[in-house]
């Protein structure tokens, strides 16, 4: 039988961060994961990640990954993939499947980092070939580079669903619209309005009623429900599509925990079952320690803070720095995991209607049904002002906890403050260089840059463009409004990209200056 | 072999790295997939939705986790049943069949 100081379960950013922080004060490290490939959710992630700079916000999800990687590489952690743990009993024994060998290993202390798995929900035909997970989506997309179907419905609008939709888009897939049960969009409203620019239909408090086919689907009936969940009569609506793919939610994968006798919880604002920890991280068992999505499921860049702050504790546990050092780690990494836990989908707000912003603005209601800010709500916004000559606007108008685009204004034009869920405001008196770097940056892909009047009745908007194929300077078109529909005729005037935008192209379109706070994506025609 | 289903060129990813062609069967058919791709990616590229008929109602079930875990996608790989080919790379000469509950004939 191996021996560790310390055995990690699964390589998602919480395992990674622990067994990094782990081998920074010394102490022996494996880290098993069941897949071919470290990094766990984030290997399927190429967007541009949420939260700050110290969490490596902005980064696209599957560099964060391989950054992680090598971090750990480096500081020696021993990474065992195709690696599935079996069980954890006894004295921290596990049992490992390597390929097809049965392993046995020891640790001195054990870190459970298994993530989430993804939820499933039952209608009509749900087992037809052509009904999917939306991580089956990603999969076959982002790793196999395979289409998972050619027009597409998805189910759900949690973050999940609004980044799946999108990414299937990028990938040359029509989506047909986004369909959830609940009254409100669950995700975060930039995720949204950059679905719904493109022109996809969102339809709320509607639900699939069936999903049509013999062999595979070929088509699905949605209706509205109403309070109670129940179909409302003569609502349905019918679409073609070849794959309907759902994303309705993750839960805690707490069975290695629950199984080896720990102590386990039901905790809705967690995700579901988790087990139940202390401070620290630790179960019940001694020795035995969550971080992560299995402990309650966030983000990523909590769950790098939280294996931090476990990987931190086991070094303490087993002797290898002080409870001193413990402590001053402890307080830096709780302050970071307190700010990320403020703002409108805060773990303690979850299922709540929040209605005003921290400033105490109205919140969209438009956004939270239709996925876009209407017009006549986008000006109350602190992101969204007017001036001479080119100038930001930044469509961010829920508290998220996310902060690049105060990062990349090296101008200071953008200000969130010390506060990281606090919404994004225009900086008076600055002046725009018309760099480009906040519209790149923004993860939510929000900010836009306007010139209102260029003097000739026209205007320009500058929007940020991630799809195939890339409009040329020259090419004529409409500009859409945030709903995705036709507003005006626009021509792109210019087309940047740098390294430093990494991958995300600026699109500068002239329209005329009636629509200079309408047009916020282009279709060329 | 339809190809539409292969993403040559992406946004973020650029061009896709060209991969080295394998043959292999389907129930019989010859079909071209690239080596060490999972045989479900192979399958989906080529327009193969239904990998497995279920055992008592005889209903048809194609890849739904795509990781490994849910069992729908498994199939008879070189005369073995139950190989879930969303995690099973494939191999130059592959024999890859329908599976009707455990066996490779529909029953009756
Ligand atoms: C579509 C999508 C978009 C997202 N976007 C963002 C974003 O913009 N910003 C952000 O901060 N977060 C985002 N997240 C959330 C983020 O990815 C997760 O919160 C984060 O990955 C959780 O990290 P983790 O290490 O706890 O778990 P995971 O990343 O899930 O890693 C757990 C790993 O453990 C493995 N494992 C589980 N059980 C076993 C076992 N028994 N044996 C061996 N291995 C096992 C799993 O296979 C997996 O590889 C997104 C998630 C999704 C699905
Ligand atoms: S374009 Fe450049 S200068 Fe202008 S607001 Fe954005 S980052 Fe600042
Ligand atoms: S505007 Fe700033 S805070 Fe809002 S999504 Fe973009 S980068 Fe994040
Ligand atoms: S699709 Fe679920 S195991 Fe292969």
């Amino acid at each position: 039988m191996n021996r560790y100081d310390v055995v990690i379960v699964g390589a998602g950013p919480a395992g990674l961060s622990a067994a990094i922080e782990a081998a920074k004060n010394g102490m022996k490290v494996v880290v098993f994961d069941e897949n071919s490939k470290p990094g766990g959710q984030l290997f399927k992630q190429i967007h541009k990640f949420f939260g700050s700079k110290e969490h490596k916000a902005k980064i696209r999800g599957f560099k964060i990954g391989e950054e992680l990687l090598k971090e750990a590489y480096d500081l020696g952690v021993e990474v065992v993939l195709n690696a599935i743990v079996l069980s954890l009993h006894g004295e921290k024994e596990l049992t490992v499947k390597v390929n097809d060998e049965v392993r046995h290993v020891k640790g001195d202390a054990v870190i459970i980092a298994t993530g989430a798995s993804e939820n499933m929900v039952t209608f009509r035909g749900w087992t037809l070939p052509g009904v999917i997970g939306a991580g089956a989506a990603q999969t076959m997309m982002n790793l196999n580079k395979v289409r998972p179907g050619n027009k597409i419905l998805m189910l759900g609008s949690g973050n999940v669903g609004l980044v799946v939709s999108f990414q299937l888009m990028q990938a040359g897939c029509e989506v047909v619209g986004l369909v959830d049960a609940a009254p409100r969009i669950g995700g975060y409203g930039v995720h949204a309005a950059k679905v719904a620019r493109t022109g996809v239909p969102f339809y709320l408090s509607h639900t699939i009623v069936e999903a049509e086919g013999t062999d595979h689907v070929t088509g699905v009936t949605i209706a509205q429900v109403d309070e109670k969940f129940q179909f409302i009569p003569e609502t349905e609506k019918h679409f073609d599509v070849d794959t309907i793919c759902l994303a309705v939610g993750l839960s805690p994968m707490s069975q290695l925990l629950k199984n080896a006798g720990c102590k386990i919880v039901e905790d809705p604002k967690r995700g579901g079952v988790v087990p139940e920890v202390d401070e620290l991280g630790m179960t019940s068992i001694p020795g035995v320690f969550a971080a992560g999505d299995v402990s309650g499921i966030e983000e990523a860049s909590s769950a790098m803070i939280e294996g931090r702050i476990s990987g931190a504790a086991v070094s303490e546990y087993l002797g290898y720095i002080t409870k001193e050092e413990l402590e001053e780690k402890i307080k830096v990494n709780e302050a970071a995991l307190d700010s990320l836990r403020q703002g409108m989908f805060a773990p303690k707000n979850r299922g709540k209607l929040v209605e005003k912003t921290d400033e105490g603005i109205d919140v969209s209601m438009n956004l939270l049904k239709k996925g876009f800010v209407a017009d006549e709500e986008i000006e109350r916004f602190p992101g969204v002002t007017h001036r001479v000559g080119i100038h930001p606007v930044m469509e961010c108008t829920q508290n998220i906890p996310c902060n690049p685009c105060q990062e990349a204004c090296k101008k200071g034009c953008i200000s969130i403050g010390s506060n990281i869920t606090s919404l994004p405001i225009v900086v008076e008196n600055s002046s725009c260089i018309n760099c480009g770097m906040c519209v790149a940056s923004c993860s939510g892909q929000a900010i836009f840059l306007v010139d209102e009047d260029l003097g000739d009745g026209m205007a320009t908007v500058t929007l940020p463009y991630e799809f195939i194929p890339l409009p040329k300077e020259g090419t004529k078109g409409k500009g859409l409004g945030r709903d995705g529909k036709p507003v005006c005729e626009a021509e792109v005037v210019s087309v940047k990209n740098m390294k430093a935008f990494d991958k995300t192209n600026l699109l500068t379109i002239k329209v005329p200056k009636e629509y200079a706070m309408k047009a916020r994506f282009f279709k060329a025609v | 072999m339809d190809e539409s289903r292969r993403i040559k060129e992406h946004p973020i990813f650029g061009i896709t790295e060209e991969k080295k062609e394998v043959h292999f069967t389907y129930d019989g058919k010859d079909i071209v997939g690239l080596e060490g791709e999972p045989i479900a990616a192979a399958l989906r590229a080529a327009g193969v939705m239904v990998h497995r008929h279920t055992k008592k109602r005889d209903e048809p079930r194609g890849i739904f986790c795509a990781i490994g875990r849910c069992t729908d996608c498994v199939m008879i790989v070189d005369g073995k049943p139950n190989i879930r080919t969303c995690v099973t790379p494939l191999v130059e000469g592959m024999e890859v069949k329908t599976q009707y509950g455990v066996s490779d004939r529909p029953a009756g």
